[in-house]
């Protein structure tokens, strides 16, 4: 049974997986050839006098890309599952909905963990190559925030997506740019990290959301 | 023991009444079509019997287990095909094999395959590139395969032609064959469930009736007429359906010929060469429901 949701879920996956997974590795080559020109380029103090008092992230780059994993991981999950109300299939299924919901939840993220962990590592090692361990290790807690983000984006997709009544849709969509943009709102390296375990501890708070709306889109219709 | 019970179901949509106060019972190993013009709620009526609309009123039972909370052990008997033949449609034909497989116990992949092969597909073949007939013959396969105690069927026969209906009724007349399965069906090709069903039935304007096939092909009649006059027949308690082809007239009555007679006579009709014509359920639901 889990190992036939399992083959749906990749089946839908994997194109969008490799492309989103291909995008990652691209964008940590830049930040690998974009930190490279900069050590050879300039003097070693400047370097060092932008990365620690000007808090200059040198992988910002990366900022944005775990959110548009998420999201696109989300849409390549459920949007073939709501055309033609396609998931009145699974529905159907002698599987308890949110079962069915959660263990769609936990292959989109461990896919999503894949591609962002490799894009963690790749970045760690590029900073690794050049700094101290003590500023490489920064990578983790800087890109904890961008990394929520992407996991809320991929949840708060789900839910919107699954949400039948459109100012539902519009309310979810609101309240999920709102949370995502928090993790936004700071600048250099481990900006939130006091705030970190707290945010994490409510990632799961969320997944309640995408319960919600599957359990609305299959008694409004499905 | 009825495997499907409906209690006093409303259903309200935009503000509309599409039920009020339906009840029927569907017993165990009957075969029951559906039948009703579009938009009387026939699509409605499955959504709310498997749990994929919540009725505003009522009590809907399926295998003894209320509708809008079937648990997966209720919902492994019931074998489903959705309105225009769902899918996955990112699947193979072998893909959708190995998916369901693993949810159905009684699984019969010969059945599967048996029914998938006539296509001469090769099983790497996607369901997406497939044509509606060939996409049907797949849901098929996977519902026989369930060996399921009840089938519902949504509008099985939309987009597929002769063959592949014919085809349909094939499995379908073996399925209810075998002991103790029930069949719930609508279609929009009446004259495909005159050879099928044993149990009729008909939803207009809120309102379900029951009637058996045989009780119905023999008490509703169909009688021919020719007539010149300017006086149309109106539909009333005898008349029931009315049906114009230049000179000839056709009309449905559960009455006798003399009583049909008699009343288009009291209404001012001229009647020339009035005669039983048979009637087939196609003919019969129009007589009862009208065209439009």
């Amino acid at each position: 049974m889990i190992s036939s949701i399992l083959l749906k879920e990749w089946l839908k996956l994997k194109y969008l997986f490799a492309g989103v997974l291909v995008l990652n590795i691209g964008v940590c080559l830049k930040i690998y050839f974009d930190i490279r020109g900069l050590i050879l380029s300039e003097h070693p103090e400047m370097i060092w006098y932008e990365a620690i008092h000007l808090h200059n992230v040198f992988f910002k780059d990366f900022m944005f890309f775990p959110l548009v994993t998420g999201l696109v991981l989300a849409a390549a999950q459920f949007v073939p599952e709501i055309i033609r109300r396609r998931m009145r299939i699974s529905l159907h299924l002698p599987l308890h909905r949110d079962l069915l919901i959660l263990l769609s939840v936990v292959t989109g993220l461990f896919f999503f963990m894949v591609a962002v962990g490799i894009s963690v590592v790749l970045v760690y090692s590029t900073m690794r190559s050049w700094f101290p361990l003590e500023v490489s290790m920064t990578v983790l807690t800087t890109m904890g925030p961008w990394i929520l983000a992407g996991i809320l984006g991929y949840l708060g997709g789900m839910a919107v997506l699954l949400e039948p009544l459109k100012t539902r849709k519009v309310f979810l969509t609101i309240v999920f740019s709102v949370i995502i943009s928090v993790m936004y709102m700071g600048v250099g390296y481990g900006w939130m990290s006091p705030a970190m375990p707290y945010l994490v501890w409510l990632v799961p708070l969320f997944l309640f959301c995408v319960f919600n709306s599957g359990q609305r889109f299959q008694q409004r219709g499905a | 023991m009825n495997v499907i019970e409906v209690h006093n179901l409303s259903h309200h949509y935009n503000g509309k009444t599409v039920y009020q106060d339906l009840s029927f019972t569907v017993p165990q190993g009957s075969i029951c079509g559906l039948l009703g013009k579009n938009g009387q709620g026939k699509t409605t009526l499955v959504n709310i019997l498997m749990g994929f609309l919540k009725p505003s009123g009522g009590r809907c039972l399926v295998l003894g287990e209320s509708s809008h909370s079937l648990s997966p052990d209720v919902r492994k008997r019931i074998g489903l095909l959705h309105e225009g033949h769902q899918a996955y449609e990112f699947m193979t034909i072998a893909q959708t094999e190995k998916f369901y497989r693993g949810f159905y116990p009684d699984w019969n992949a010969d059945i599967f395959y048996s029914l998938v092969n006539k296509m001469g597909l090769p099983h790497r073949h996607k369901v997406g590139s497939m044509s509606c007939g060939q996409r049907s013959q797949v849901v098929l396969g996977v519902i026989m395969a369930q060996n399921p105690d009840l089938l519902i069927l949504d509008d099985y026969s939309m987009g597929l032609d002769a063959g592949y209906r014919r085809l349909f009724l094939d499995v379908l007349h073996d399925f209810a064959a075998m002991e103790g399965k029930t069949i719930f069906v609508t279609s929009h090709i009446v004259q495909d469930l005159e050879q099928l069903v044993d149990t009729i039935f008909f939803l207009d304007q809120g309102r379900i009736t029951r009637t058996g096939l045989t009780e119905f092909l023999g008490s509703f009649k169909k009688y021919v007429f020719h007539s010149n006059s300017q006086v149309v027949p109106i539909e009333d308690e005898i008349i029931k359906g009315v049906e114009r082809r230049r000179d000839q007239f056709t009309v449905y009555s559960y009455r006798d010929q003399d009583t049909v007679t008699e009343q288009l006579s009291r209404q001012g009709v001229e009647v020339r060469d009035l005669h039983r014509a048979d009637m087939t359920l196609e003919d019969g639901f129009i007589g009862l429901m009208g065209k439009y």
